[in-house]
C-alpha cells in the first residue's frame, strides 16, 4: 500500500428502505417528485398515543426478505439494513475480496425497541424463563452491525455508531476511514425502527417531535407553521470502496465521500447548533478541498422547530458566506419523515442520486419558506450537480457535515 | 409422563427458537452437530427453555452444553425419565 498519497473512498452500492419506496430506483422516482408520504400510524399497538403521524414503510415484507433465522433473532431495524445492505451489495458486484477485506458500520440511535418490548412484556407477564436468549443481542445498536457481517461472511473491521441522527453521516466518514487504514470495501449506512409502541413512548419526550394530526400539517420545516419533526423507519446502505481499486475492478462509481466534520453542542437549545454546523461544514469543505462556491446543492437538516431552523440557515450563511443564498437546499424528509440515523444517510442517497440525475428534488409540502435560503419547493429543479453537502443535527446535540462528489458512472453507463 | 424428547420435537423447537430448518433424519447420524444447522448456542439456550417450561422441570447446567442432537436428546431424556 502506497502511504504517501492518501486513500480515497467511493460509493460503488447504494440501497434504500423508505417510506416512499424500497430500492433506490423506487425511491428517487418518489423523491423526484416530491410525493408527502407522511401518514397515520397503522402500526399495532401505536393507536394510543399522542404520536400519530409518521412515515410507515408499508411494502415491507421481511418473511420475503430475510431469512427465517435471521427473523427469529433479530428486530425490524436490523431486517431493514439487510434488506438495504442486499440491494447495496448487488448494486455494487463486489468480486472475490480477501478474507478480511469487508468491514461493517451502522448506525443506530433508536434500538430493536420492537424486539425489546415484546421480551420484556414476556419477562414482566410471564417471568425470566418466557424471555428469548436473542433479546441479548437483538435489541442492542451494535445487532445490525454484527448480524450483516455473520449474514454475509465479511470479517473486515467492523462498528457501530450510536451517536444520534448525526451518526449516520459519522458512520459513512468512520467507514471511509477503516478503507484509508486498508480495507478493501466497507458495508455502511443505518436504519431505525422506531414505529413500535414502546419506541414511540420513549420518543415522546422530544419537544420537538410534532404531536400534529393532520399529515399534511406536521413536517413542515423552514415554514412560519413549523410545529416538529415527524419520525420515520427506514434508512439507507451503501458500499464504500478504496477509489483506485474500484476503476481496477471496473466498478461503477456512484459518488466519492469527500469531506467530513462533525461536532457537539449539546442539548440546551438549538442556538448553538449554529456555531456547531457551521464548523462541522467548514471542517467538511477543508476535508474535501472544496471552495463554498463549489457546493452545488445542501440537503438540509431541516427539523421542523423555528429556532432550529433559523440557527441551520445561520450556519449555512457562516460556513458558506454569500454563497448560502444562492445554493439550492433542499429537504426531501419532509416528505417521507425523519429516521433517525437512516434520515442522513437516505439523505446521502438522494444526493447520490440527485447527482447522477441532475435534478434537486423538492421539499414536499412546504411553500412558505420564511427563512432567507433557496428551499427548492414544489417542483424538482434541473441544475448540474457535481458537489453535495449532507447536514444533519441529532436531538442530543451531535451536528454533523458530509461532502459528497458525483460519481463518474452515470445512470445506464457503466464503466 | 415425560418424554422420551424425539429428532422431529427438537426439530420443531430448532425452527421455532432459532429459525433454523432441520432434517430429523440427518440430526440423527452418528457426528451430526448443531453447528452445521446453523443452531448458535443462544438458540440452544431458547429451546433448553422452552422445555424447561413445557415439562415444568429444570434441565440442568449441562444441557446447554450439548454440541450435537444425540447428546442433547440422550442427556434431555435422561433427565426427564429419571424426573418423573
Amino acid at each position: 500500500m502506497n502511504t504517501s498519497v492518501p486513500r480515497r473512498t467511493v460509493v460503488t452500492g447504494v440501497g434504500v428502505v423508505a417510506p416512499n419506496g424500497i430500492g433506490a430506483d423506487v425511491f428517487w422516482k418518489a423523491t423526484r417528485e416530491g410525493l408527502c408520504v407522511l401518514d397515520r400510524i397503522s402500526r399495532e399497538g401505536c393507536g394510543d398515543l399522542p404520536l400519530t403521524i409518521a412515515g410507515e414503510v408499508r411494502e415491507f415484507d421481511p418473511a420475503a426478505v430475510v431469512e427465517e433465522r435471521f427473523l427469529v433473532q433479530t428486530d425490524r431495524f436490523t431486517h431493514f439494513a439487510m434488506v438495504a445492505a442486499d440491494q447495496a451489495l448487488a448494486d455494487a458486484a463486489l468480486g472475490p475480496m480477501p478474507t478480511f477485506g469487508v468491514g461493517v458500520t451502522t448506525a443506530s440511535c433508536s434500538g430493536g425497541g420492537e424486539f425489546g418490548q415484546r421480551e420484556l412484556q414476556n419477562l414482566w407477564g410471564q417471568g425470566p424463563g418466557f424471555v428469548g436468549p436473542y433479546q441479548s443481542i437483538a435489541w442492542f445498536y451494535a445487532a445490525t452491525t454484527g448480524q450483516i457481517s455473520i449474514r454475509g461472511g465479511f470479517k473486515g473491521p467492523c462498528a457501530v455508531l450510536a451517536n444520534d441522527e448525526a451518526g449516520g453521516l459519522d458512520a459513512l466518514a468512520h467507514a471511509a476511514r477503516t478503507i484509508r487504514r486498508g480495507t478493501n470495501a466497507v458495508v455502511v449506512g443505518a436504519a431505525e425502527a422506531p414505529l413500535a409502541p414502546y419506541s414511540m413512548v420513549c420518543q415522546l419526550g422530544y419537544d420537538s417531535l410534532s404531536l400534529a394530526r393532520e399529515p399534511g400539517q406536521a413536517y413542515l420545516p423552514f415554514t412560519s407553521n413549523a410545529c416538529g419533526f415527524v419520525p420515520a423507519e427506514g434508512g439507507a446502505m451503501f458500499v464504500l470502496e478504496e477509489t483506485e481499486a474500484a476503476h481496477r475492478r471496473g466498478a461503477r462509481i456512484r459518488a466519492e465521500v469527500a469531506g467530513h466534520g462533525a461536532t457537539f453542542t449539546g442539548t440546551s437549545g438549538w442556538g448553538p447548533s449554529r456555531d456547531g454546523l457551521a464548523r462541522a461544514i467548514g471542517d467538511a469543505l477543508a476535508d474535501a478541498g472544496c471552495a463554498p462556491q463549489d457546493i452545488d446543492v445542501v440537503f438540509a437538516d431541516a427539523l421542523g422547530v423555528r429556532e432550529a431552523d433559523h440557527a441551520e440557515v445561520l450556519a449555512l450563511s457562516d460556513a458558506l458566506g454569500a454563497h448560502a443564498a444562492q445554493v439550492p437546499v433542499t429537504a426531501p424528509k419532509a416528505g417521507i419523515g425523519r429516521a433517525y440515523c437512516g434520515a442522513p444517510v437516505l439523505d446521502c442517497a438522494a444526493a447520490i442520486l440527485a447527482m447522477e440525475h441532475g435534478v434537486v428534488p423538492p421539499t414536499p409540502g412546504v411553500f412558505d419558506v420564511c427563512h432567507d435560503l433557496d428551499l427548492v419547493t414544489g417542483r424538482a429543479r434541473a441544475a448540474e450537480l457535481r458537489t453535495a453537502l449532507v447536514l444533519s443535527r441529532g436531538l442530543m446535540g451531535h451536528n454533523a457535515a458530509l461532502v459528497l462528489r458525483r460519481g463518474d458512472g452515470r445512470p445506464g453507463t457503466p464503466m | 409422563m415425560n418424554g422420551p424428547f424425539t429428532y422431529e420435537e427438537l426439530a420443531a423447537l430448532m425452527k421455532i427458537c432459532a429459525g433454523v430448518t432441520a432434517d430429523p433424519q440427518r440430526m440423527s447420524l452418528p457426528g451430526s452437530t448443531f453447528e452445521e444447522f446453523g443452531l448458535d448456542s443462544l438458540g440452544l439456550l431458547g429451546i433448553v427453555s422452552e422445555l424447561e417450561r413445557r415439562y415444568q422441570f429444570p434441565l440442568g447446567a449441562d444441557v446447554d452444553q450439548c454440541k450435537t442432537p444425540r447428546e442433547f436428546l440422550e442427556t434431555t431424556n435422561s433427565q426427564l425419565t429419571s424426573g418423573v
